[in-house]
């Protein structure tokens, strides 16, 4: 039997679930797509950061970059800046840029700011981004062509509007069908597959292979396929959040990376949109009530953005568990989205995440049912391997730090530390992250991650065997940042004028 | 108007340029000054004229873009489509301002009625936040410094073209590929037959002082008035 795959079926609405329907309609323009979304159940809406894979992701999918800013209130990333991680005192900060030089001139310029005795931010001496953070430049100007930048760069923008924005494409543009109905249960093939989804109030919709785009409830890849919950919580402990969007003056700085600020038990995010920002506390529920984590936001918002009123706030509370399933594609089904895991979004890592499985899938797609579970198994390695190196990543950004508190000191336990990452932080006293630590194809963290974060947290670079760059290329850069920063932008001046040149500004009143 | 300032960091601290090309920027003129110092790159890329000042009788190069006020044919929406732009143009808002003091330093002014001088916060800073100038400023102000040697350096140039009888006025007819007639008058060119009878001691002198090849520079860009009708005949083409 092998059947070809012809008709793909996704279930659920948000982010994951009309990305899933635009790339795959864009790319296999030859299949037939429908998507399943319940009518009322809304999105969770926090995965607001993408990486730098989304401007070839909306490239790909035929969006034109100024509609996709406009449409989705975006703002350009260009980074995550963590303030407070090291030990919490004035000045703690350092920047993990998109921006990276090829490996090996990276390897020299961070060796020569360690023989300069680490004077100033490390990701300073390594690209001119970290100039054009600091400035809250956009790292592109207007008169580029779409999706082109002087610097690497991805987004933050407003996940409902995006959603949104990629419904209307896909069944638009892209001749995506789109079903409003529950989905109640399936039927199955003879040999186990879903064969159809049964909904309410509709007939049953048969189907080739099935996204299961549903969320946490992962309603098809655990609901009905059974894949088993691998519990990182050992090692990840936050699992709850409390966030708040708070309105901005007119005219006011847009941040040019994600800010993660560390406080006494966790971190809080700060996402800065041309009208919002996005704040929220994230917390270990072991270690802060919720009491005491609405009082250090309240006061977080109070602190740092100018014009706001905390008493009209009402934090929405999350709560989460870390952890992914442990098979992501289960005989005709592939779980994409918040239905395969969760973690905290430290790293931006679920839109990316959501981004790399369509790639997988794309690229080495089943053309009928007998090569299925080939793809499947190679899926699953993969994933498994992409979650053990986002947990490990993640957990370096604590595992360095000085902080007193007792979740700190917790979140360094060396029990808690994962034994690929204790191994790895032993080489690299020695040696630096290299494409020996991280050899596969697209590496969420490749050594250049690693090595932003290692640095930025005070991790001396090994000088042993290494051959520092000269002066003169680390004043290279500094050069490059004076340009820079004398060409771009602002991020509110590029984004403003890109408002008041949009057809809708543009209707007489 | 115009409105000439000193450039300075206290007055024109947050101020950005606009510095892509853009008939809204000025850029939609005929001509421009060319120097002889840069007849080299200007050639390869337009008709070099000479104009003699109505008033004062002295001769200038121009660099030719069009045929007519207003029409540089060479910009294409933003684009302009030529590698090089005259010295005089290229640094355009800024100008060589001299004090009045003999002997003083000549120093960067900048014509604030420029549409090249930005309000959107888009554009090219002058200055960086320390009130340093920015690298680009740099470029402007080493190409300012390269404009001004290149003009007092040009008088000679002239003079030599005067001494030796070597300018003649030109004028130029040719019919387009809509059957128009495109004509260009009041300009002047070298006079080729002369050069070609001039001595060995007049040739010897024009070479040691540097104009001889300047002179043949110019002959040379008239083959662009080749490339300039060509560029016409496609504009009036797409309409």
């Amino acid at each position: 039997m092998n059947n070809p795959v012809q008709h793909l079926v996704i279930v659920g609405g948000g982010t994951a679930g009309w990305l899933s329907a635009c790339m795959l309609a864009a790319r296999l323009p030859e299949k037939r797509i429908t998507l399943v979304e319940a009518p009322d159940i809304p999105t969770i809406g926090v995965g607001e950061g993408t990486w730098p894979t989304m401007r070839e992701t909306l490239a790909t999918i035929g969006i034109a970059e100024a509609e996709f800013l406009r449409e989705c209130d975006a703002s350009f990333k260009q980074g995550s800046r963590f303030d407070g991680w090291r030990d919490g005192s004035d000045g703690d900060s350092y920047l993990h840029p998109f921006s990276a030089p090829p490996p090996s001139e990276m390897r020299d310029l961070a060796a020569a700011w360690q023989r300069e005795g680490a004077r100033g931010a490390f990701a300073a001496a390594i690209t001119p981004q970290h100039a054009v953070c600091a400035a809250n430049m956009a790292p592109r100007q207007r008169a580029m062509p779409d999706y082109a930048g002087a610097l690497n760069y991805g987004y933050h923008l407003d996940a409902g509007k995006f959603a949104a924005l990629l419904m209307r494409h896909a069944t638009t543009r892209l001749g995506v069908t789109r079903i409003a109905a529950h989905v109640t249960g399936v039927t199955r093939a003879e040999n186990g597959d879903i064969a159809a989804l049964v909904l309410r109030g509709a007939a049953p919709l048969a189907g080739d292979l099935f996204l299961d785009c549903s969320g946490q409830a992962g309603i098809l890849i655990a609901g009905e396929c059974g894949a088993g919950w691998v519990d990182r919580s050992d090692v990840s402990f936050n699992d709850r959040a409390l966030a708040v969007q708070v309105p901005v003056l007119p005219g006011s700085p847009i941040a040019a990376q994600t800010i993660g600020t560390a406080h006494e038990a966790g971190w809080f995010w700060d996402i800065g949109l041309p009208s919002r920002r996005g704040i929220g506390c994230v917390y270990a529920s072991r270690f802060l009530t919720d009491d005491r984590a609405a009082e250090i936001l309240m006061a977080y918002v109070a602190a740092k953005v100018p014009g706001a009123d905390p008493a009209s706030l009402t934090p929405r509370k999350l709560a989460f568990m870390t952890g992914h399933r442990d098979r992501f594609w289960i005989g005709n089904c592939l779980a994409v989205g918040l239905s395969a895991g969760f973690i905290e979004p430290l790293e931006a890592s679920a839109i990316v995440l959501i981004e790399l499985s369509l790639k997988a899938l794309a690229e080495n797609f089943p053309q009928g049912r007998a090569s299925m579970d080939i793809h499947a198994a190679r899926f699953n390695e993969l994933f498994r391997y992409r979650w053990d190196r986002i947990v490990e990543f993640l957990k370096l950004h604590y595992a360095l730090s000085e902080r007193p508190e007792p979740y700190w000191q917790a979140q360094r336990a060396a029990e808690t530390i994962p034994q690929r990452l204790a191994e790895c932080l032993a080489l690299w006293r020695e040696q630096s992250p290299s494409v020996w630590d991280f050899p596969r194809v697209d590496e969420m963290f490749p050594a250049a991650s690693q090595q932003y974060v290692l640095h930025g947290m005070g991790f001396p670079v090994p000088l042993s065997g290494a051959a520092p760059a000269p002066s003169s290329r680390l004043a290279e850069v500094t050069a490059k940042a004076r340009a820079l920063t004398a060409a771009l932008p602002s991020a509110r001046d590029y984004l403003d004028r890109l408002a008041a040149q949009s057809p809708a500004a543009r209707i007489p009143a | 108007m115009s409105q000439h300032q000193i450039l300075n960091p206290a007055d024109h601290g947050p101020l950005r340029i606009h510095t892509e090309a853009g008939a809204e920027y000025g850029d939609n003129v005929m001509a421009c000054l060319a120097m002889p110092a840069e007849f080299r790159e200007v050639q390869a890329h337009y008709p070099i004229v000479f104009r003699r000042d109505a008033e004062t009788g002295k001769l200038a190069a121009l660099a030719l873009f069009g045929f007519e006020a207003g029409e540089n044919l060479f910009l294409n929406g933003a684009t302009w489509e030529a590698r090089y732009r005259p010295m005089a143009h290229a640094v355009q808002p800024f100008l060589i301002g001299r004090p009045a003091e003999e002997g003083a330093a000549p120093q960067v002014h900048i014509d604030m009625a420029s549409p090249r001088i930005s309000t959107s916060g888009e554009g090219m800073r002058v200055f960086d936040d320390a009130g340093t100038p920015t690298p680009w400023l740099e470029a402007v102000a080493t190409t300012l410094g390269d404009l001004d040697y290149a003009w007092h350096e040009s008088a000679a140039f002239f003079t030599a073209l005067e001494a030796y009888e070597l300018v003649e006025p030109f004028s130029l007819e040719v019919t387009l590929d809509s059957g128009a007639v495109q004509s260009l008058v009041g300009f002047q060119t070298i006079h080729e037959d002369r050069l070609a009878s001039l001595d060995g001691e007049a040739l010897a002198a024009l070479m040691a002082e540097g104009h001889l090849a300047r002179i043949y520079m110019v002959l040379a860009s008239l083959a662009q008035f080749g490339n300039l009708v060509a560029r016409k005949n496609a504009k009036l083409a797409l309409g």
